[in-house]
Order: C-alpha cells, then sequence, then structure tokens
C-alpha cells in the first residue's frame, strides 16, 4: 500500500517483547468487539448497552460473578493441561476426556465411601476431600498416559488417541451415571448421585479452594519453564526432537511426562465442577455442555502462546464472556447463542492478530526515481 | 514491467550493482557500506570470515532482506525489491546455504513448484524436455524422476540449481556451494558453473574457506571483513595467503603444528561393529579401532560411507546391528545418550542447524543443551542460567563466535559461527573421547587453524579423538593414525606421517592395504 510517498510495509519481526504482545491481543479484544457489534445491532439491539449488561453480570452480578469465577477455574486448568503438551509441541486435544476421567475418579473414592447412600452419610473431609482431588488427579493422569505413551514408543498420533479417548469416557460417564449404572441418581434423574454434604469442597470467600489448585498450577508451570531441567527438556523436545535426542533428552520419557501433567490438571478440572462448585455437587446430566467448553482450554492455550500466565486473563475473558453472553441472550431476547457466537469471533480474531506477534507494520519512504517492480507480476 | 532489463546485455557489462549497502541487526552493522559489482560472463566469488556478512549481501541482492540504506542497480536501473519474487522476476536466482526442498516430491515437482506458470495448465512433458535441455547444456546428471531423499548432495544442489534456471534466472547467487559436497561432485559442479558463465549468466559463488576452488574457477574476487568491502581484484592478482590476510587481517599459517604426546591407555576400543543406515542397508561392517589417551585418529572418506552410522553408534544415536564399544574399558554398546555424555564422551554432529543447535533457543539455551544434566549447572533440577550465561559469554570470547549478545537466537549466527558455538560447547565440557564429525565444515581459514589446534589442544589434555572428515589434507595433518572408510568397512589404519596421500586417496576408494595394523 502506498500513501504518497510513503509505502507501507510488512516486515519480520526480530523478537516480540511481552508488552507488544499484551498490546497486540487487547488490540484484537477491541477489535473482535466491535466487530460483533453488527450482531448486536443487526439484531436491534444496542452494542454498548448489551456489552455493558455482559460484563456487569459477568464480572459485577452477585449472581452472576461466581459463576464465572467457577468457569475461570475449569478454563485455567484446562487451559494449563493443554499448554504443558504445547510446549513440547504434542497437541492435547484430550482434556474432555481427562476432565471426565477426574469427575469419575472423585465419584468413585465417594461410592467406595459408601457416599451413595440416603440419606446422605457423614463421611470425614480431612481423609475423603484429599482422597477424592488425588483419585481425579490420577485418573486424569491415566488417561493422558495413554496418549504418551502410545506417541512416546510407537509415534502414534497423539491427536487422534486423545480425539478417540474423548468418545469412550463420554460414554462411559453415561454408562455410570445412567439407569442401573454403579454412580446413578437414587432417583433416576441420568445424573449421578449427590455429594454428601460433608464433604463439599471447603470455600475461601465463597469461592471453592479449587481456585488456589488452578492459579498455583499456572505458577508452577511458570517456574517450571522458566527454571527448572524438566522444563528445559520439554521446551527442547518442542523445538526439535533431534536436537534434544542429541543433548541425550529421552523421546520417551517427554511425550509421557506432558501428557501426564496435563491429564492431573484436567482432571483437577473433574474435581472442580463437580464436586466443588455451590449448586452443583454432582456429575450433572448436561456434563457433555462442559465437555465441550473444555475445547475452550486449546483455544485459550494458543492465544497465551504456551505462556501460563498469560492464561490467566484469558481464561477469565472467556469464562466471563461465556456467563455474560449467555445471560444477555436471554435477557435480551436474542435468537442466537450469544454466549457462542462471541467466544467464536474472539477468536478468530486473536488467532488471526496473531500475525502480528511475527510481523510488524513500518512506513518505508520510497524515492520517486526509484524502479518499483509493481503488482503485474506473471 | 521491467522484466527485460537484462535482456541483450553484453558479455563484461554490468549486470548489478550494489552502492552503499548498510544492513544492520540488533547490535551488529552485518553490511556497512557495501559497493559491490557483478558483470555477466563472470564468475565472482565473495569471501569472508564467518560473519563477515556474505549471506547478508546475498540476501539483499536478492531481496529477501531489505537494506537499511543503500541502492540496488540491475541493468543501470535502479529497483527497489520487496521479496525475492520482484528478484527472480528480473532474472536473479539464489541457491541458500541450507537446501530448501521437498524431499517426497521429484526433480521435476521440485523445480516446477513455486514457478509463475506453474498455476496455468501444466505441460509437464514439456517442462521435463526444457529441463533436459538445460541439464544437457551445463553437464548435470540428475534423474529427473527420481525422488529429492534419493539424490545425494551433489544431485540436489544440481536441483537448486536447475531450478533457478527454468526459472530464467540470469544471474545465479550461491551461497557456500560446495560445502557439502565431496570432491569429485565439487568438481562436477565447478565445470557446470564454467560452463554457465560461457553463457553470458553472470554467477556468484560463495566459497569461505576453499581457497584453492576460488583461485581457480573465479574471474574476480571480492572481499568482505567485518561488513566491509577490503578489496576486489582480478583473481589472477590473488594467492591463496594473500587472501587470507585479506580475509583474517593477519597471516593465516596453513600447517598446524602437531603436538607431540605419548600414547596413553586406550580410550575407545570398538569390535566388529556393524549398524544400518536409515535405509535399512549395512551401513557400517565389521568396524574394529581403538584410540588411545591424547591420540586423533583420522577417519578418511568421501561422505556416506559409514562414517556418519559410526559416529551416531559411537554417540548412542543409533543401535548397533553387531559388535560391541568399549569405553574406558566399559562395555557401553547399550549406554543411552545421556550416560555417554556424563561419562565423558563428546559428539560434534556435522548437521549443525538440524541436531547440533536449536534454532529458536538463545544462545544459553543452546550451550545449555550440552549441560543442562551437568552438576554445576542444574542442582536439585533447577537449571542456574545466571551460571550458563556466563559460560556462555566465556566461551563466545575464547571461540571468537560473533555474536552481539548471549541471548540472541540460534538461528541468527552465520553459519560457521554456529559452528564454532558448537564446537565451544562439546569441548568445553572437556570430553575423554571427542567424535568429531566435519568439525571444520563451511568455516573459514582462520577459523579452521583455531578448531585444529582447538583439537589439538583436547589431545594435549589426553582426550581420545576420532576425527570424521573428507578433506584428506585436514586427516592428514591433524591425525596420528589415519583410517580410510569406504562402503561401511575400514580399509585398515596407518600412521599419518608415513602415510602416502596416494595410498589414502586409493584406500578411500575401496582398496585395502597389506600390512595396516587393526
Ligand atoms: N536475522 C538476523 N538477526 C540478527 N543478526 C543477524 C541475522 N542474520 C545475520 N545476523 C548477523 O549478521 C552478521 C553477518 O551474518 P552473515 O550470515 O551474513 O555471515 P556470513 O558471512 O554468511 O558468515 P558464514 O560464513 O558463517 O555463513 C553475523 O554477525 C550474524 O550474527
Ligand atoms: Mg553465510
Amino acid at each position: 500500500m502506498r500513501v504518497g510517498a510513503y509505502e507501507l510495509k510488512l516486515e519480520k519481526r526480530v523478537a516480540l517483547a511481552g508488552w507488544e504482545a499484551t498490546i497486540i491481543s487487547i488490540l484484537a479484544i477491541v477489535f473482535a468487539l466491535a466487530l460483533f457489534s453488527i450482531l448486536f445491532i443487526l439484531a436491534g439491539v444496542h452494542p454498548l448497552s448489551a456489552y455493558r449488561e455482559i460484563l456487569a453480570y459477568a464480572f459485577v452480578n452477585s449472581y452472576g460473578l461466581p459463576l464465572t469465577v467457577n468457569r475461570f477455574i475449569f478454563l485455567l486448568l484446562c487451559t494449563s493441561a493443554f499448554i504443558i503438551p504445547l510446549r513440547a509441541r504434542l497437541w492435547n486435544i484430550g482434556m474432555t476426556g481427562q476432565f471426565y476421567a477426574g469427575a469419575l475418579g472423585a465419584f468413585a473414592v465417594l461410592l467406595a465411601f459408601g457416599g451413595k447412600a440416603l440419606p446422605p452419610p457423614h463421611l470425614p473431609p480431612a481423609l475423603v476431600i484429599p482422597l477424592m482431588v488425588t483419585a481425579a488427579a490420577l485418573s486424569g493422569a491415566v488417561l493422558g498416559a495413554i496418549a504418551g505413551f502410545l506417541k512416546g514408543r510407537f509415534n502414534v498420533n497423539e491427536i487422534v488417541v486423545t480425539m478417540l479417548l474423548n468418545f469412550i469416557l463420554y460414554w462411559l460417564v453415561a454408562h455410570m451415571i445412567k439407569e442401573g449404572g454403579p454412580f446413578m441418581n437414587p432417583g433416576g434423574r441420568g445424573e449421578s448421585f449427590e455429594l454428601p454434604p460433608s464433604v463439599y469442597a471447603p470455600l475461601i470467600a465463597g469461592t471453592p479452594f479449587t481456585i488456589l489448585l488452578a492459579l498455583g498450577a499456572a505458577v508452577f508451570l511458570h517456574f517450571l519453564f522458566a527454571k527448572s531441567r524438566l522444563g528445559y527438556q520439554i521446551k527442547a523436545h518442542g523445538h526439535s526432537p533431534a536436537a534434544a535426542r542429541y543433548a541425550g533428552i529421552s523421546t520417551f520419557k517427554i511425550p509421557f511426562l506432558v501428557f501426564v501433567m496435563g491429564g492431573v490438571l484436567a482432571g483437577l478440572a473433574g474435581y472442580h465442577y463437580f464436586a466443588a462448585v455451590p449448586g452443583v455437587y454432582k456429575i450433572a446430566r448436561n456434563y457433555g455442555y462442559f465437555g465441550d467448553l473444555a475445547f475452550y482450554g486449546i483455544i485459550c492455550g494458543l492465544i497465551s502462546l504456551g505462556n501460563p500466565l498469560a492464561a490467566i486473563p484469558i481464561a477469565l475473558l472467556f469464562g466471563g464472556l461465556s456467563v455474560g453472553g449467555r445471560y444477555v441472550q436471554g435477557k435480551l431476547d436474542m435468537g442466537f447463542g450469544v454466549d457462542y457466537a462471541l467466544l467464536g469471533v474472539l477468536m478468530i480474531t486473536l488467532v488471526a492478530f496473531q500475525f502480528f506477534y511475527r510481523y510488524r507494520m513500518v512506513w518505508m519512504k520510497t524515492r520517486r526515481e526509484t524502479v518499483s517492480v509493481d503488482g503485474n507480476l506473471p | 514491467m521491467h522484466k527485460g532489463l537484462l535482456e541483450g546485455i553484453k558479455r563484461g557489462e554490468t549486470v548489478i550493482e550494489a552502492r552503499g549497502i548498510t544492513k544492520r541487526f540488533p547490535g551488529v552493522v552485518a553490511n556497512d557500506h557495501i559497493d559491490f559489482e557483478i558483470r555477466a560472463g563472470e564468475i565472482h566469488a565473495v569471501l569472508g570470515e564467518n560473519g563477515a556478512g556474505k549471506t547478508t549481501l546475498m540476501n539483499i541482492l536478492f531481496g529477501l532482506l531489505q537494506p537499511d540504506e543503500g541502492e540496488i542497480y540491475i541493468g543501470g536501473q535502479r529497483v527497489n525489491f520487496r521479496s525475492p519474487l520482484d528478484a527472480i522476476d528480473l532474472g536473479i536466482g539464489m541457491v541458500h546455504q541450507h537446501r530448501k526442498l521437498v524431499s517426497a516430491h521429484t526433480v521435476i515437482e521440485n523445480i516446477i513448484l513455486g514457478h509463475p506458470k506453474a498455476g496455468r495448465i501444466l505441460n509437464l512433458k514439456k517442462a521435463e524436455e526444457e529441463i533436459a535441455e538445460l541439464c544437457e547444456k551445463y553437464g548435470f546428471k540428475v534423474d529427473l524422476r527420481a525422488k529429492i531423499w534419493q539424490l545425494s548432495e551433489g544431485e540436489k544442489q544440481a536441483v537448486e540449481i536447475l531450478k533457478t534456471l527454468y526459472r530464467g534466472a540470469r544471474v545465479l547467487i550461491l551461497d557456500e556451494p560446495t560445502s557439502a559436497l565431496t570432491p569429485s561432485e565439487t568438481r562436477k559442479l565447478l565445470a557446470s558453473i564454467e560452463a554457465m558463465a560461457r553463457d553470458e549468466l553472470a554467477i556468484v559463488p560463495f566459497i569461505t574457506h576453499k581457497l584453492p576452488i576460488v583461485l581457480a574457477i573465479s574471474d574476480r574476487v571480492t572481499v568482505l571483513r567485518r561488513g566491509r568491502v577490503v578489496s576486489c581484484q582480478q583473481t589472477e592478482c590473488a594467492t591463496e595467503k594473500s587472501l587470507a590476510r585479506e580475509m583474517v587481517g593477519r597471516e593465516v599459517i596453513f600447517r598446524i603444528e602437531r603436538a607431540r604426546v605419548e600414547r596413553g591407555n586406550p580410550i575407545l576400543q570398538v569390535e566388529n561393529l556393524s549398524a544400518r543406515s536409515d535405509k535399512g542397508f549395512l551401513a557400517l561392517r565389521g568396524a574394529s579401532f581403538s584410540i588411545h589417551e591424547g591420540e586423533i585418529l583420522g577417519l578418511a572418506g568421501i561422505s556416506g560411507n559409514g562414517q556418519q552410522e559410526l559416529a551416531e553408534v559411537l554417540a548412542g544415536l543409533r543401535k548397533a546391528e553387531g559388535g560391541r564399544v568399549i569405553f574406558e574399558g566399559q562395555d557401553i554398546t547399550d549406554a543411552s545418550v545421556l550416560q555417554r555424555w556424563q561419562m565423558g564422551i563428546g559428539y560434534i554432529p556435522s548437521e549443525r542447524t538440524e541436531v547440533g543447535s536449536i534454532g529458536d533457543f538463545s544462545l544459553v539455551e543452546n550451550v545449555a543443551m550440552n549441560f543442562y544434566f551437568d552438576e554445576r549447572f542444574c542442582r536439585q533440577g533447577i537449571v542456574d542460567y545466571g551460571k550458563l550465561q556466563q559460560l556462555t559469554e566465556e566461551i563466545v570470547s575464547e571461540y571468537g563466535v560473533a555474536a552481539p549478545s548471549p541471548v540472541i537466537k540460534a538461528k541468527n549466527l552465520s553459519g560457521g559461527n554456529l559452528q564454532r558455538l558448537i564446537l565451544a560447547r562439546v569441548l568445553s565440557r572437556k570430553p575423554r573421547l571427542l567424535i568429531a564429525n566435519l568439525p571444520t565444515q563451511g568455516l573459514d581459514v582462520g577459523a579452521t587453524e583455531f578448531v585444529q589446534n582447538k583439537l589439538m589442544q583436547a589431545k594435549k589434555e589426553k582426550a581420545a579423538i576420532l576425527l570424521i572428515s573428507e578433506d584428506l589434507d585436514e586427516i592428514l595433518s591433524v591425525s596420528d593414525r589415519v583410517a580410510p572408510i569406504y562402503e561401511g568397512e575400514l580399509m585398515g589404519i596407518l600412521p599419518a606421517e608415513e602415510a602416502m596421500r596416494e595410498t589414502i586417496g586409493a584406500m578411500m576408494a575401496g582398496l585395502r592395504s597389506e600390512g595396516g595394523e587393526p
């Protein structure tokens, strides 16, 4: 493009500073919201008031905010679960399955302690809650380990394996909670039995303690990649498996470990959503909805470029918009799924804006006498 | 449209002229007001130390990089390249230091790929005829239907050249065209280059350290040092010594002093070792030899005769098919790569960008490749990056790696500087056994001398060294004993000082020695 004696050029960036990435992301979000306004206008809604409603419900309203926070915890765990293998250039598409596995693991502990009985028995929380958390983490880990093992030992494509496991686990959950299934609700409502109140997850200022697990995991991962030997090995394997092998890094251990670690975090998300969020406390009938939501971990992970700390605000934003979007849809009586549409537009713009992570625009002065080889390439 | 700028140009007329080209990267001026000119029909060599700015200059002439200052004239007209497409359009072709072919495709497909005409109706048959004609004319021998992965390095090089010629290049820029080629392939390439020059093509081959080649084929030579032109002269007026002096800025001694070291205990014993290549055939067959403390064993041979496989088996990167490897009395045939590093084995791989380094890692992280497991730099699973940075700074200055800072990415280093970094990193581990696979490939004369001296120093410090090289002069002047290898078999082992060049050359071609002790 040319204006007067100046020409707009794209130049490859030599390096991208953290603040540059932040500014680009913020611009992308603003751009996405502006773009999405068109949909509001078409639906006859004033975009600014719609956004005000969304944000107010998601981040201020006393009903909306806890919903947002719980989604945020869930999304952050799924995002971290995606990021760990991503840094080894492996794709964990299996957070959904690992999340289901985590939920099943936690409820299996309850079942073992007779938590299914009616009226709900009193279970010792100091024993049962840690066991549930551990079981959720382990179940997720086992699922991750399958993909990691097949990748590391036989180089089986991890995307295919994790996807297949998602389906298997979806049906396994259905089997467990259906009529006659081991986890069935005595009322037979197509959901699992309920958590005895004695082992409800402790709340910190109304928020499940799992928020500490999610934030702690993000900080831990940041540290892992910045300082630790394992983080170094993962990154080296991610950039070049051949070079990593030369350096003595096991091409089996790394895929295996990253999937186990990812599985642990996605498994914890299963504990969080079905055993720690107030008002849920069971494997809900619409568990598939949350399974789908787990896929947003992929988007959040990609947008944050695999940076575990950057994932925190992004997961918060996505959690909030999904809650607020669903709310305005009902409130303003809109005819389409505002939450999914909004997240979709946001996702596409953020990914498109990543172009500017690699290129930047510069104005170059062009001289008059220059012969330029203009657009008529054959 | 300016396609015609080079039409009708005659021998001796200026084809490309660059004036005052300047290119800065963070921390370095890679090109500093360079004036440079190429004429039709000439072979113009550009020489310079590693990091002198040769690749940068050529990338600018090819439109891959934009100069910060300076002008480019083609056929007398000022031009402004926005991308290589513009340069290709004007008849400039470039073959890069690192090849960029699609290995699963055939030669023809690669040549046509990305051709401006490829989008239109494709007449493969006609294209094949045209390409065959080019081959005929310039003496390239390539099977056009073969897949790229089946080709040797020399044939791949030919395909790259054909690709640019087929797009109508009148100026051919070759960045280090011979560094990955065997001597006989080099000879063939040079013959083709001369044939092309007779055809009024201007050619700029880039040769960093093979000065004899420069002297043999070029008409003019430009020497760069630290981004500046230090001389531009008719090749007849130059000698190997004068060029080396201009490049490095000091006198270069071409013979290196062989260190006298008492031969100690055997460090490495290899017994009847065999290994398969990636393609599955037996590439190394029953090799047996030993290397002692303070000894350099030179493995002489044309690339592809099993050296790579041997090096990889010793480094633990490839499984042995049969035989044993004994290191300091211990059987390590099945030891892991990491165990070998920790025991004191060091490996300098020949594939420096794919295996020896990680382009997106900083220099510090690249140095960490050989130290992340080392107690001194990593405690309780925490890597001490501060200390590693210190080490990096030390070895960067000791080995003269031209880099503005230790935190730049390795992919921003020039080819030779990357090689120095890898060498420096491995040698600073002070390995007991060093496997050096083509350690001086792509290095300038000064750096080659430097590396050979470093090998000597390691030898004085009682290391056992396996030096793999195609350069017979290097092998003969550096090593204590020479083992020529041919089709995966050692042809014998001779003391280097008494060995006749001709004998070794014959053994490299498959003739077995009579009295060689194993
Ligand atoms: N993309 C880049 N970013 C930063 N610095 C760069 C980049 N490319 C090259 N350099 C620096 O510019 C200098 C010149 O590099 P160049 O690749 O032109 O050298 P060269 O003469 O081709 O050397 P060699 O013989 O080793 O290939 C080097 O110091 C290098 O580190
Ligand atoms: Mg170069």
